[in-house]
């Protein structure tokens, strides 16, 4: 790397490149000096990787935009050339939805401003733009409201520039800015507010209590912005070190860029109903989502002698941090470390993260990603950050009875991962009193869910060693994952103990599946019956594969086929799971991934019956169930995208074809020869992916029929499975704070019995004065809270799957007499109005 | 993601000697496989730790087990299949050098899994690295092959414990299966640089060192009172060492 590259890459880092100097004034200087040494031979070089760096390292921005600013005095054409550019960038990044972009080019061009690069009314008409854009998509008449997500990315955007250039827009053009802040008024005035409450991580929880005031993303910032106006748009988050330079930069040339336009949105549906908004805002969400939620995990001591702005500016940084520096490990903690602020912000930190990991639908990256992310910071801030998490872990795990089912997953799985990597040290003692709690208190199910998992990670003993400061706790631990053979013991029946070895010899001599199959047909089969065979086979063939997954991996592909022959209707895959379930009943784990495993042989086409026909079960099997009941959901869906993947290339393949045949003017026989014979050769390519369309077609229609026949059937269980629970709960499901829906009965009498068990393990709790709320709740409570939250959470995850079928979820299953419960649960999870 | 801090070129550092192909080809194998490599494994490490973890970064379609072709058992490495490009490097840039089972990993592409690529190809059976390794590993059967035999030889010549192996202590090496020392995989770790008098590694095979970890500081502490003081105790996961299943080997060729 040549030097101005490092200089430019490591400018505002403390850094051997700088000697150690941090100072962003001598910083400056010197990246400046040798920068303008090379712009002759290699301004190309220098433009490029300058604008790579404003984009992917956008904290430094301000340093960028300073350093554009000294350039400009040296070679204004070369400016000149990286604004267009950045207008280009910016124009591209609005045709294609590239949110993240948008919003950091637009930050770019505000510190050039600053820098006296860019004429300060540039900026106010790209403001205007798309502040206009976003007045009509809000107007009931002219626009077309269900896209409000993007009106609201165009705001956002607009407002997240001014921390870093409202000072001097308010100092340079005091009447344009005004205009614009004048226009944002206006448009919050028009848009509605976002209830999100299917996407927040706390559900059920009382609007009012919640420490922002119950506002919306936007509305939120906007009165950060506001603050900081009346603050005179002074913040200690953003550096100015372009004022440092301020004598000198002022006799450059401000440039200006061209127009920019905000592209067309899609028509309203042409009937102005509740579910063609709805289906419009759903498309709107996925393309403009939220980048953060804000959980306020942590009490407000902890984090209130930081501005509402900076707060901002920092979860900026932050999720810029995470979005670009995503796979360099160092270079993302210490970015994340040594962001350009003056105050402290673990904690700010710690919450940033732990939103993203709890972000719902889905966080940008995969969980793990964040799990890596903590774990360095744990290692980068030894002294700090490892409490600091411990403090998210204690105050999350005190609200786990609100956190949203997809959730409280979520968090467990990362923290069994967290904590496989520092020696499983965690004071368990502190949560010792959950095993006063009852089973399905959702506490100390989540003790019992984490135990279990880092069991999965590592081994019984180790994890029994590392609650030796809680020693009864073992009893949450899970059994030993041996397995449940049947025919172990010599006691059990004698005959199909018999037969189980029989079948065992012959796996072991490679005797072939048909040999097998004939066996069991002929001889098993007719004087035993179906029951005693395919327990026989099922338990025998399992206890073979159960060394490994490697080992039941062989097996099912070896033979497979022998239970897909026993096992040919649904009754029997439910015999067959069920069998599966018995003798890995000490492995959640194995039971998993072997219906998991024989879902992928075909063995089991759906598991849905089995999962959801059964009333009643205990909270613990229906997660197991829950589990493979996704599985289900999520092969069909995959199914489906993969088919229309392939039509959608198979379609593109015969116009390739066509331009493939094209040059055949050539004069050249033998080249006319070759030609024509790939031209025939093309040909019949045509005609065989023409075939295959058509059996891509229809096998892409059966896979939309599925999924549309699987979710109906779904909802339909989940409403007869819940009616009569729900009705017997009735008025002890305290949901909602504001329960608008819902007649709250406190005489029932179940209740009372079942706060009195609340009231125990209350007692038994009061860990510094913390009040839980959630173990006073029934089983029967917990287990409709929890199937609801199922429900939302599954909804949720294939909203996009679900938005087209939901005349007909309508129709037949959301009909008047669902419960109000469940329709609430469906419709959060879809985002959903529910006031149209 | 971001262009600035990643080099192009560097796609693994390791060259596979048994690859066939030329260095492009190798390149591009790498470039497309959905198959990964994961070393410093511990030998006790089973397959369904494996899956738990790797799960995380994408459903996985197979896992073979790397195994010491004498006796057929894990020899501290694996090959993971996942069905997608994406979920392959998830796992390689978030799960490489994080810990599994008290050991930091290492994971990389993996030109693709052919049969035969599961067999350590050490002189004795394991993985090269475990041949001339020095350091005393208590995951990875002790000492590295050739000490242990030296140690084996002295033993014989010298008082068991006279103390002449200088820096050795005189703590044999667990065979396989005689339990583990967990938690301390560090110590023995003054020797770890220190012997000359064994070769270096004269190729690297399918063998690649782990990133040059040092010790993980245990102060990540949540509590005011750390007892983490790490303490050894047997890994149960493989009393039963020899009794080596004869159909395994064919099960994992039939898997292939």
């Amino acid at each position: 790397m040549s030097s101005w590259r490092s200089l430019v890459l490591r400018i505002g880092e403390k850094c051997a490149e700088y000697g150690g100097n941090a100072d962003y004034k001598d910083q400056l200087e010197t990246c400046f000096g040798v920068v303008r040494r090379e712009l002759l031979h290699s301004g190309e070089d220098i433009l490029s990787f300058l604008l790579q760096c404003a984009e992917q390292l956008p904290h430094k921005i301000p340093l960028y935009g300073t350093l554009v600013g000294l350039l400009n005095l040296e070679d204004e054409d070369f400016v000149r050339r990286i604004v267009e550019n950045t207008h280009d960038n910016l124009q591209v990044a609005l045709d294609t939805g590239d949110n993240n972009r948008v919003r950091i080019l637009m930050r770019f061009l505000t510190v050039l401003m600053c820098s006296k690069v860019l004429q300060a009314s540039s900026l106010i008409v790209l403001f205007e733009t798309l502040l206009s854009s976003a007045a009509t998509t809000v107007d009931e008449d002219k626009g077309n409201p269900s896209w409000q997500a993007c009106a609201d990315f165009y705001i956002t955007s607009i407002l997240s520039c001014l921390p870093w250039g409202g000072a001097e827009l308010v100092e340079q053009i005091p009447e344009e800015i005004d205009r614009v802040m004048v226009g944002i008024q206006a448009y919050m005035s028009i848009r509605r507010h976002v209830s999100d409450a299917g996407c927040s991580p706390f559900e059920f929880i009382d609007d009012t209590s919640q420490t922002d005031g119950g506002k919306d993303f936007v509305e939120d910032l906007w009165s950060r912005i506001q603050d900081l106006s009346d603050k005179g748009w002074k913040l200690d988050s953003v550096p100015r070190p372009h004022l440092s330079f301020e004598p000198q930069l002022v006799a450059g040339k401000s440039h200006d860029i061209g127009p920019l336009n905000c592209p067309e949105l899609p028509d309203p549906p042409a009937s102005f109903t509740g579910i063609a908004y709805g289906k419009q805002k759903h498309e709107a969400e996925l393309k403009y989502p939220h980048r953060i939620r804000r959980l306020n995990i942590f009490p407000a001591s902890k984090t209130e002698d930081v501005q509402p702005i900076d707060r901002f500016v920092v979860e900026e940084y932050l999720l810029d941090v995470l979005f670009f520096l995503n796979g360099c490990r160092k270079e993302c903690a210490a970015s994340m470390v040594g962001l350009p602020v003056s105050f402290r912000y673990e904690y700010l930190m710690a919450e940033t993260i732990f939103s993203q990991i709890l972000l719902l639908p889905e966080p940008p990256f995969k969980p793990i990603y964040y799990t890596l992310v903590i774990m360095d910071l744990c290692k980068a801030l030894p002294g700090a950050f490892p409490a600091v998490v411990a403090g998210a872990v204690r105050s999350l795990f005190d609200k786990i009875a609100d956190l949203d089912m997809e959730c409280r997953t979520r968090l467990i799985l990362w923290f069994s991962h967290h904590l496989s990597n520092f020696q499983f040290i965690w004071p368990w003692e502190e949560w010792a009193y959950v095993l006063d709690l009852p089973k399905w208190a959702p506490q100390r199910v989540f003790v019992q869910e984490v135990l279990e998992r880092e069991v999965r990670l590592s081994y019984w003993e180790k994890i029994k060693q590392s609650i030796e400061s809680a020693p009864a706790l073992e009893e949450l631990l899970p059994p030993k994952g041996t397995t449940n053979f049947r025919y172990s013991a010599e006691d059990e029946d004698q005959t199909e103990h018999g037969l189980s070895s029989e079948l065992n010899v012959m796996v072991k001599e490679r005797v072939t599946s048909r040999d097998i199959i004939s066996w069991i047909e002929d001889q098993v089969l007719p004087s035993h019956g179906l029951e005693v065979t395919l327990r026989v086979v099922v338990q025998t063939l399992l206890n073979i594969g159960s060394k490994s997954f490697t080992h039941l991996i062989t097996v099912l592909e070896r033979y497979g086929q022998v239970i897909a022959r026993i096992c040919s209707d649904q009754d029997k895959q439910v015999m067959l799971i069920s069998e599966v379930s018995s003798f890995w009943k000490n492995s959640a784990q194995m039971t998993a991934l072997s219906i998991d495993r024989m879902m992928g042989y075909r063995l089991i086409s759906n598991v849905l019956r089995n999962a959801v026909s059964k009333t009643f079960s205990r909270i613990t099997d229906l997660r197991k169930e829950i589990a493979s009941l996704k599985k289900s959901v999520q092969s069909v869906t995959e199914a489906a995208s993969k088919a229309q993947a392939e039509l959608d290339d198979a379609k593109s393949k015969p116009t390739l074809a066509l331009v493939d045949g094209e040059p055949v003017l050539a004069e050249n026989p033998v080249k006319m020869k070759r030609l024509n014979s790939k031209v025939e050769k093309t040909k019949e390519e045509e005609v065989s992916t023409r075939d295959s369309l058509e059996a891509k077609e229809a096998l892409f229609a059966r896979a939309v029929d599925e999924i549309e026949a699987l979710f109906l059937f779904l909802y339909k269980s989940f409403s007869n499975v819940l009616a009569a629970p729900l009705q017997e709960t009735e008025g002890s499901l305290h949901l909602s704070g504001k329960a608008d829906e819902m007649a709250i009965d406190p005489e029932d009498t179940s209740t009372m019995e079942l706060d009195k068990e609340g009231e125990i393990s209350e007692k038994s709790h009061s860990n510094g004065g913390k009040t839980t709320k959630g173990y006073n709740v029934g089983e029967k409570e917990q287990w409709c809270l929890s199937t609801l939250g199922y429900v939302k959470a599954l909804t949720r995850q294939y909203a996009s799957e679900i938005w087209p079928l939901v005349e007909k979820l309508d129709a037949e299953v959301l009909t008047e007499d669902v419960h109000v419960l469940l329709r609430k649960a469906v419709y959060s999870g879809l985002g959903r109005p529910t006031d149209f | 993601m971001a262009s600035l801090f990643k080099d192009p070129n560097k796609l693994s550092a390791y060259r596979d000697r048994r690859f066939s192909g030329t260095q492009e080809e190798f390149d591009e194998a790498l470039l497309n496989s959905t198959t990964i490599y994961v070393g410093n494994m511990s030998f006790y490490t089973t397959e369904e730790q494996v899956y738990e973890l790797f799960t995380r970064a994408g459903e996985i379609k197979k896992i073979v087990m790397g195994l010491d072709k004498n006796g057929k058992t894990p020899c501290g490495f694996c090959f993971i299949m996942y069905y997608s490009r994406e979920d392959a490097e998830d796992s390689v840039k978030y799960i490489s050098g994080t810990i599994l089972d008290d050991r930091p990993i290492r994971v990389d592409f993996d030109w693709g899994f052919q049969e035969g690529r599961q067999w350590g190809r050490g002189r004795s059976g394991g993985q090269v690295r475990d041949e001339y390794r020095t350091d005393y590993d208590p995951g990875r059967g002790g000492y590295g092959k050739l000490v242990q035999k030296e140690l084996e030889a002295q033993r014989q010549l010298v008082d068991y414990g006279a103390g002449s192996l200088g820096s050795f202590q005189p703590i044999l090496a667990p065979t396989y299966g005689g339990g583990r020392h967990g938690g301390n995989y560090g110590h023995g770790g003054n020797n770890r640089h220190g012997r000359g008098d064994f070769p270096r590694k004269r190729q690297r095979e399918d063998d690649r060192r782990g990133p040059d970890f040092t010790r993980r500081k245990s102060d990540f502490v949540y509590r005011r009172n750390p007892d983490n003081e790490p303490r050894p105790e047997k890994n149960p996961r493989f009393r039963e060492s020899g009794d080596s299943d004869d159909d395994e080997d064919d099960d994992r060729k039939g898997s292939t």
